[in-house]
């Protein structure tokens, strides 16, 4: 079974939590083992909002899943990118792991966003989803689900089972989210 | 073996430069202070911990302190820059690692 790995930062954003959720199934759905590696509060939140571990089933500490990370432990990485930290944490872990990756760049605002998104940009080549969010989680959700689908189609090995139950992709939230 | 989070977490003798800051600032400021700066890849291991970053990463060396000084992340507080007292074989292992 193929092995990916979220990234969790510090989960000041409200949009973090479920949207972590919401990508373990998307990702457990493609045919994925899930691990979400996080900073203890962040992963607090999951155990309160996943109890039964029905999304999250696999949770490791960020910094001690780095200090043993080697190349080919994982076969995709998607990073949760909303604090400059957290550009680099996602920075080292591609560089480690040197495997197919996906950065999900958030932020209220508009210009740490761009920069955020401009580093992931200029140090990796990973795939990056990014979106103004903050409360609202709708924005960024739809350019995840545009990024999973758009690397299911290229990649073979990835598969599509959210297809067959009819995933549809859901038009981008009107109001503004800051 | 020197292992940088037991040494911050035991020992006072350390200098923090920049608290709470961006890796790119961080990054300059080596640049500009340290008298010798070795670049190294994100994730390698520099005195027992790995190095968190975007590439290239400066540690900077100062031969004549016996000190390094490198950027320290952690996910809730950002980037630090710290400038610590390593062993003479903990430089030499920086140089060997250096990617210029």
């Amino acid at each position: 079974m193929k092995k990916a790995i979220i990234l969790l930062g510090c989960p000041e954003s409200p949009s973090q939590t479920p949207l972590a959720i919401y990508a373990s199934h998307k990702l457990t759905g493609m045919g994925y083992r899930v691990t979400v590696a996080s900073t203890p509060s962040a992963k607090k939140l999951l155990d309160v909002s996943d109890p039964e571990e029905h999304y999250v089933p696999h949770k490791t500490d960020i910094e001690s899943c780095l200090d043993g990370l080697e190349e080919g432990d994982y076969d995709f990485l998607l990073g949760f990118v909303a604090k400059d930290a957290a550009v680099s944490y996602f920075v080292t872990f591609y560089h480690i792991l040197n495997t197919t990756s996906m950065a999900l760049v958030f932020h209220r605002d508009q210009e740490k966003l761009d920069d955020f998104e401009n580093s992931v940009r200029e140090s990796t080549n990973a795939h990056i989803a990014s979106a103004r969010a903050y409360h609202n989680p709708t924005p960024l959700r739809v350019r995840l689900d545009r990024g999973l689908d758009k690397l299911a189609g290229s990649e073979p090995n990835i598969h599509k089972k959210d297809k067959v139950e009819g995933n549809k992709t859901p038009k981008l939230d009107e109001q503004g989210d800051s | 073996m020197f292992c940088l989070d037991t040494y911050l977490r035991e020992s006072e003798d350390y200098e923090i430069h920049m608290t709470r800051s961006g890796f790119k600032d961080c990054a300059r400021f080596i640049e500009k202070n340290a008298p010798e700066v070795v670049h190294v890849k994100p994730g390698e291991k520099i005195v027992g911990a790995r190095i968190i970053g975007v590439p290239p990463v400066p540690i900077g060396i100062n031969e004549e302190k016996g000190t390094i000084m490198l950027p320290y992340t952690k996910p809730c507080y950002g980037t630090a820059t710290v400038e610590i007292p390593v062993p003479i074989e903990e430089r030499e292992k920086i140089r060997a690692a250096g990617i210029d």
